[in-house]
């Protein structure tokens, strides 16, 4: 086989390895997003339609992260939480379909997210989660972005490799718990899922932004502890 | 031409492996929050705090400030286990940080006040 076709197969790996956009601008995609420029973004306790009773706390402790990374200002989650016990709202499910205009009046929130958790199901060195967001507005009510995901996360790919990182790995193993690593499956959906959300008030500004493609609406994905 | 595919090839491979600055330092903030989350009890609520004291501590990532929420929860938790003064602070100083905080956290005083 020639340099040549070595090269161009190699590339083509690569870029296949990395294919996870849709055809659509991100000007498009987040259409309402550009529009209303949200600044504050309060975060619904997630909806846990999964067998595992854990799932809602994995979730709800990962989506501050990458959400303030990309720079938007997200209520704090305890805090919030304790308002919203306060005012009979804990129940996200309750305001799903419902006006929101008062979380931003009580919050001075621009919009809130809905998670739903679809499914969780484990099997030996995978966890495979479904789970659903829902961005929308309290100024005008409406959705304005949606995105839903069918993840396949390996549980047993780490972070180190040769000889020593299979000793590491092995008394890692033993030392965390499996809490641990659901968090770790809870963080990698968020984080996958709002990478490619644009900017906040507080994010880096990039002009060209808006012209770049999106993500997909409904994905799938395999993804590990190394995935960003 | 061969040196130049190696090249290339160790372009590609050097750009999907440089890793991006985030614009926090967030130390393990998902795992704290979860166990105080799942938990609140005496042990996980110590952990949460000193996870929020690391984040306070340790900021340079772009924006080398403290990142949205952390002031205000830290200092919420704070009140909840008696250190008052030390705990309006927070919440005063992610006011001045963040001033779209406002709204919720007088509302969050008032609250604790009654």
């Amino acid at each position: 086989m020639s340099p040549r076709v070595c090269f161009l197969l190699f590339s083509l790996f690569l870029c296949a390895s990395c294919e996870t956009t849709s055809n659509i601008k991100k000007s498009v995609a987040y259409k309402g997003i550009y529009e209303e420029k949200p600044i504050s973004i309060l975060l619904m306790p997630p909806i846990n339609k999964s067998t595992n009773v854990d799932a809602k706390e994995y979730f709800h402790s990962t989506l501050l992260v990458p959400l303030a990374n990309k720079g938007y200002y997200v209520i704090p989650p305890f805090l919030s939480m304790e308002i919203l016990k306060r005012e009979s709202a804990y129940d996200a499910e309750l305001f799903l379909n419902d006006p929101i205009v008062k979380f931003g009046e009580v919050f001075g929130a621009d919009v809130v997210i809905f998670t739903i958790i679809h499914s969780w199901n484990k099997t030996y060195g995978n966890v495979k989660v479904e789970v659903e967001y829902i961005v929308k507005s309290t100024r005008t009510n409406r959705i304005l972005f949606e995105r839903r995901g069918a993840i396949n996360y390996n549980t047993t790919v780490s972070g180190t490799s040769g000889a020593y990182g299979a000793l590491f790995d092995l008394v890692l193993t033993a030392a965390s718990t499996i809490a641990t690593k659901y968090v770790d499956v809870a963080r990698i959906c968020n984080t996958y899922t709002f990478k490619d959300l644009p900017g906040g008030k507080y994010g880096v500004l990039n002009p060209l932004e808006p012209d770049e493609l999106s993500g997909k609406k409904v994905f799938t994905a395999n993804l590990n502890s190394q995935s960003k | 031409m061969n040196n130049l595919y190696v090249f290339s090839i160790f372009c590609l491979l050097f750009t999907s492996c440089v890793s991006k600055k985030e614009l926090y330092f967030w130390d393990k903030y998902d795992v704290s929050s979860y166990l105080y989350l799942k938990n609140i009890d005496e042990k996980s609520t110590q952990d949460l705090i000193t996870t929020y004291e690391a984040i306070i501590s340790r900021q340079n990532e772009i924006r080398k400030v403290v990142p949205p929420g952390i002031y205000a929860d830290y200092g919420f938790i704070l009140l909840q286990t008696g250190k008052t003064e030390k705990g309006n602070l927070m919440l005063q100083k992610e006011i001045n940080l963040y001033p779209e905080s406002k709204i919720f956290i007088d509302r969050i005083i008032k609250i604790q006040e009654k």
